[in-house]
């Protein structure tokens, strides 16, 4: 089947393409702001929330009380199950914090036994000022079900990794990225308009998604 | 003079004022999102060239592009299949599904499989298909096509939907709120995705560099289906090839914003090879691609990156509603695309109903010239009624002769209380509706001069 469609396709598109048009080079956007506040309120546009910047000894305390306070605040949940799952980063950047009844995720986790996490909490590489996005890689997260699988996602972010655009944002990446199955970029909570334009949050994945931007490196480097 | 079909069926699709309002308000508060956004991004004109120029270079260079792709996606562990049309990739998809005993399968929003028509082939083969975009999921339980192409269900009022999930999940009788029938749906929907045996997706962009594919959404919904059954089935139309990582972001900036006025969709995501433990088969499909590509005046058509800004604008898709057009994909670029297709009579007639006003290509973010594109296709399609086509021959007889063309003018003047007034078989009532002739114009400039002769 697939063999003769190969030949007779590119046989087909190299008669369309000549090869003539240059490429346009890189696109090169003006500089504009890469703080944590430009990040903040898109963030806060795209339905998420922006916290810090957290001096490193605070950003354990931080994430406890609000991963407790998401997982009170969702009577909607099903069953009692009550998991806070952390990605092995993200615990690691955590370390033992005694208000924080942490897993972490392992390898060997199928990606269905995420399916009744109420928090998961991931490390994120690097953040995009103008939308608010924040790339989670493959590399932290082998199992991405993770990342729309629980209810509430809170992402770990330095806030020395806040790229003003998207173009800045990729060119901040670890070279090996894509060495890694997926990376995947997160913009706020999962979110739907399709019943009369009535925007909701939580369509499929998370419902709430909260990212906390910490100074430093915590004594650990995330790259 | 028959009204052209895009015509016939607005009135079946929108059958009143009231509906018509609705939905061009639905579609217009999408547009002025789309300009809210742009207005805030000071590059935005020089990145809808750079992004016209990446496109055109991408399918100049197409051959080259898809050949590295392949390459670098079976070093990454994926296969990849190659589907010639329609039927090919349906074969391809249903062989996949059928060797490994898939009987349950997710699927995220595509338009290559609704233009395949890949449900009811695998349908027919006993495997069911769930789309899981809710608006998609939406038409699918009420047995339509989407009728958008980023907001499937726009058409939809929250009664109707409340009324199909009572009838089709047996969720609450009565239920119109979106928020609840959103949870409705998102319980319903995440069982199927925790039974899928494979998960079905589309592709906005494949990077040669890498093998990757970039996969947009909103809901998360694709995410899941590529991150919980064990085979992820990707189809893709060729045209979705772009070179290397660095050319992605000028492509992704103006993607949400041209769609839907954000800044950034919710979920990103490259994906490069199979995860862990499963395994990724890739279909590039042609269906007509390559024919479109040698032709010079309509291949810019296939720069498309589906955002559906050039619907939202368009002041016919406002009014007519996306089951006026041609399935799957309405508004100005599936009035360009259907044609090329070759669908039928009915599709090559959708240029006509256009007024051409250029709003489209405006908007466009690769910067396709669609209302130059509508134009071509109406020189193109054999697609003139009886009428239409002797009127014209008509009026061309008429003009080439002098005297006739004299004649011609006497009566018309003489007849012109009877044309202007809406009785049955008036030759042109179906243009007097919305439209009114002109006054009548007097006696000709001849007439007048031999009158002035006459009296001096």
């Amino acid at each position: 089947m697939s063999r003769s469609d190969r030949e007779a396709i590119l046989a087909a598109v190299r008669r369309g393409a000549p090869h003539r048009q240059p490429h346009p080079g890189a696109h090169r956007a003006p500089a504009l702001g890469s703080g944590f506040e430009s990040f903040a309120t898109s963030l806060a546009e795209a339905g998420g929330l922006a916290h810090g910047p957290f001096a490193p000894a605070d950003l354990a305390g931080c994430v406890a009380n609000l991963a407790r306070a998401r997982a009170d605040a969702d009577h909607d949940a099903d069953g009692d199950n009550e998991r806070i799952v952390a990605s092995h980063r993200a615990a690691e950047l955590l370390g033992s914090e005694p208000g924080l009844l942490l897993e972490t995720a392992s390898p060997g986790t199928r990606p269905h036994d995420y399916a009744n996490v109420r928090v998961a909490i991931l490390s994120g590489e690097v953040g995009v000022a103008e939308s608010g996005a924040v790339a989670v890689s493959g590399a932290d997260t082998p199992e991405r079900s993770l990342l729309v699988l629980s209810r509430h996602l809170i992402l770990l972010l330095p806030a020395a990794e806040i790229a003003a655009d998207l173009h800045r944002a990729f060119a901040a990446l670890p070279d090996d990225t894509l060495a890694h199955h997926h990376l995947t970029w997160v913009c706020g909570p999962s979110k739907t308009a399709d019943i009369e334009q009535t925007l909701v949050y939580g369509a499929h994945g998370p419902l709430t998604t909260d990212v906390v931007v910490f100074r430093g490196n915590c004594g650990h480097d995330p790259r | 003079m028959r009204a052209p079909p895009l015509e016939r069926r607005a009135r079946r699709v929108l059958p009143n004022d009231a509906a018509v309002a609705r939905h061009d308000a639905a579609v217009y508060d999408l547009r002025r999102r789309r300009d809210a956004a742009a207005a805030r991004v000071p590059d935005w004109e020089a990145l809808r060239e750079h992004a016209r120029a990446l496109k055109h270079y991408s399918l100049d260079h197409l051959d080259t592009l898809l050949l590295r792709f392949e390459k670098r996606a079976l070093a990454a562990g994926a296969d990849v299949h190659w589907a010639i049309d329609a039927a090919a990739l349906c074969d391809i998809v249903g062989g996949l599904l059928e060797e490994r005993g898939v009987h349950r399968v997710v699927k995220s929003k595509s338009m290559l499989t609704e233009e395949c028509a890949l449900n009811p082939s695998l349908a027919r083969r006993g495997i069911e298909v769930v789309d899981t975009d809710l608006g998609e999921r939406i038409v699918q339980l009420a047995g339509e096509p989407p009728s958008h192409i980023i907001v499937p269900a726009i058409h939809k009022s929250r009664a109707e939907i409340g009324a199909l999930f009572h009838e089709k999940m047996g969720t609450p009788a009565g239920e119109t709120d979106p928020e609840r029938l959103t949870r409705l749906a998102r319980r319903n929907l995440r069982q199927h995705f925790l039974q899928a045996e494979a998960g079905i997706t589309g592709a906005n962009f494949a990077i040669a560099e890498t093998g990757s594919l970039v996969v947009v959404t909103n809901e998360g919904n694709a995410d899941l289906g590529m991150s919980l059954p064990p085979l992820h089935v990707a189809c893709l139309g060729i045209e979705k090839l772009i070179p290397t990582l660095e050319d992605l972001p000028t492509l992704l900036r103006l993607l949400a914003r041209s769609a839907t006025g954000q800044a950034q969709s919710a979920y990103t995501s490259l994906v490069t090879g199979p995860r862990p433990g499963g395994s990724l088969h890739i279909v590039l499909v042609d269906n007509g691609r390559s024919r479109l590509l040698a032709d010079p005046t309509h291949r810019a058509s296939l720069a498309c990156i589906r955002c559906g800004a050039c619907l939202n604008t368009c002041p016919v898709y406002r009014r007519a509603g996306g089951h006026s057009y041609a399935p799957p994909i309405p508004g100005p670029i599936g009035a360009v695309l259907a044609p090329a297709r070759g669908a039928g009579p009915e599709s090559d007639a959708l240029p006509l109903a256009s007024s051409l006003c250029g709003s489209c290509s405006a908007v466009c973010p690769v910067k396709i010239d669609l209302h130059e594109q509508l134009l071509a296709w109406r020189g193109e399609a054999p697609q003139m009624g009886l009428g239409e086509g002797t009127a014209i021959r008509l009026a061309a007889l008429v003009l080439r002769h002098p005297t006739l063309y004299r004649r011609a003018g006497r009566w018309l003047r003489r007849a012109w209380p009877l044309l202007s007034r809406r009785w049955p078989g008036n030759p042109v009532s179906g243009w007097l509706r919305g439209r009114e002739l002109p006054a009548h114009p007097g006696p000709s400039f001849e007439e007048r001069m031999r009158q002035r002769g006459s009296s001096q």
